[in-house]
């Protein structure tokens, strides 16, 4: 009789988990947009591959323009076959991006300039879309007409400390080499946890 | 003779049991795939970086290292050679490839300062602030035009013409005065360089006599 009785019990408990995990199985939400690279490989990746790509090389048919600014930007005036998707409606797009990684294409981002772009072009490369390189344009209007032009990017176009030395020489003042006061040292503490003292004991 | 199966099935009841939960728990080894992800959702993300709130001008910037404020932290995303040369007063250099080395997270994920990346323009900068914000770090900013445009606009500020207005040119004293704060000499610096200071009077010593009172009273 006793033996009957947990038999009874463990057989409920037993239905009862299964129910729980079938029910969790069924209501479970898969998340629509999922990243496919974790933060350091992705900066892994930008700061060793090669994802420029000038005006010249991009009449390839295996390359599909996208314009990352807005539509009415886009009706302005924009580069020949190219595909207006702007940044804020990337995530309504996945499918054409998937669509274009299957078929082998890349997909190729300009927009304003290249600082606008790097937006749309890192967050779609941590999705995982690494069919996509960045067009390094300036585009800006003149007399109704788009004029696209390549610029550089992260150039320094000044070489600073010689400006100032020269200032200093061409005004003839005497500087007497300031004493800047250096502020305290910036210590950042990280907060640990506090290990919480034993407990217990009599 | 039901009985007898019913035993013989039932001898095994433990091991069908166990089995059952061994494949329940290998389903839920496939799941978390989705919940590992790292940072932030994708949505979140994508409304973070599309709003321009993480850029700090030049201007805002040269007001707050002239002020000396204390809960300011500069980081200088480029390599160390381009910092060598010529970085921002204070500045902690720190290669972009070097963003999530073990040191820099103390620099990052903290509340106490205002970190400001800054690069040759905000490309790389803007870069470093996507990677961290998806990590949730706060108080990041990103020096908007990066050291070009400081250059352009703090240290070597441009001229305004006769006809801009007042704005402009008192933009310009200001801009001015922020580029001799960074080491900047003019050739009709002179006179402001070095202020007058009044001699001190000396000053005037009033003594008061006092009156002294006789004693009064007693008998």
């Amino acid at each position: 009789m006793k033996e009957l009785e947990k038999i009874k019990r463990i057989s409920i408990v037993s239905i009862l988990f299964i129910l729980a995990v079938l029910i969790g199985l069924l209501t479970y939400k898969r998340p629509k947009n999922t990243y496919a690279i974790n933060t350091e490989k992705t900066l892994e990746k930008i700061t060793n591959n090669h994802f420029f790509i000038t005006l010249e090389n991009i009449n390839t048919p295996d390359y599909v323009l996208i314009d990352v600014r807005s539509q009415n930007e886009f009706e302005k005036g924009h580069l020949e076959h190219a595909i207006n998707i702007h940044t804020p409606e990337i995530l309504n797009n996945s499918a054409f991006f998937k669509e274009l990684k299957k078929s082998n294409k890349i997909a190729i981002l300009y927009g304003e300039n290249p600082q606008q772009v790097n937006i749309p072009f890192l967050f779609l490369y941590q999705l995982g879309y690494d069919n996509i390189k960045l067009l390094t344009v300036k585009n800006s209007y003149s007399q109704n007409k788009l004029i696209t032009k390549t610029c550089d990017i992260e150039k320094l176009e000044a070489d600073i400390s010689a400006f100032i030395n020269e200032s200093v020489k061409n005004s003839k003042i005497k500087v007497t080499p300031k004493k800047t006061i250096q502020p305290p040292k910036k210590i950042i503490t990280v907060q640990k946890k506090k290990k919480k003292a034993p407990e217990g004991g009599c | 003779m039901i009985n007898r199966k019913l035993v013989k099935f039932l001898s095994f009841r433990y091991v069908i049991l166990a089995l059952l939960f061994i494949i329940l728990a290998g389903g839920l080894v496939l799941l978390p795939k989705f919940e590992k992800q790292e940072g932030i959702k994708p949505e979140q993300l994508l409304s973070n970086i599309i709003s321009p709130e993480r850029y700090i001008t030049t201007d805002e910037l040269a007001d707050r290292i002239i002020n000396q404020d204390p809960s300011l932290l500069l980081i200088d995303l480029r390599d160390e050679e381009t910092f060598k040369k010529y970085s921002l007063p204070n500045a902690i250099n720190m290669p972009l490839k070097n963003l999530f080395d073990e040191d820099s997270s103390a620099f990052l994920n903290q509340d106490a300062y205002d970190v400001v990346f800054f690069s040759n323009d905000n490309f790389d900068a803007d870069q470093a602030w996507i990677l961290c914000n998806r990590l949730d770090y706060k108080n990041l900013y990103v020096l908007k035009g990066g050291i070009n445009r400081w250059f352009k606009t703090i240290i070597n500020p441009p001229h305004p013409k006769e006809n801009m207005p007042l704005e402009a040119f008192k933009l310009y004293a200001t801009r001015k005065a922020a580029s001799m704060y960074f080491g900047v000499a003019y050739p009709d610096q002179v006179k402001t360089n070095v202020p007058k200071r009044p001699r001190p009077t000396p000053k005037k010593v009033i003594t008061v006599k006092k009156k002294k009172k006789a004693p009064e009273g007693g008998c």
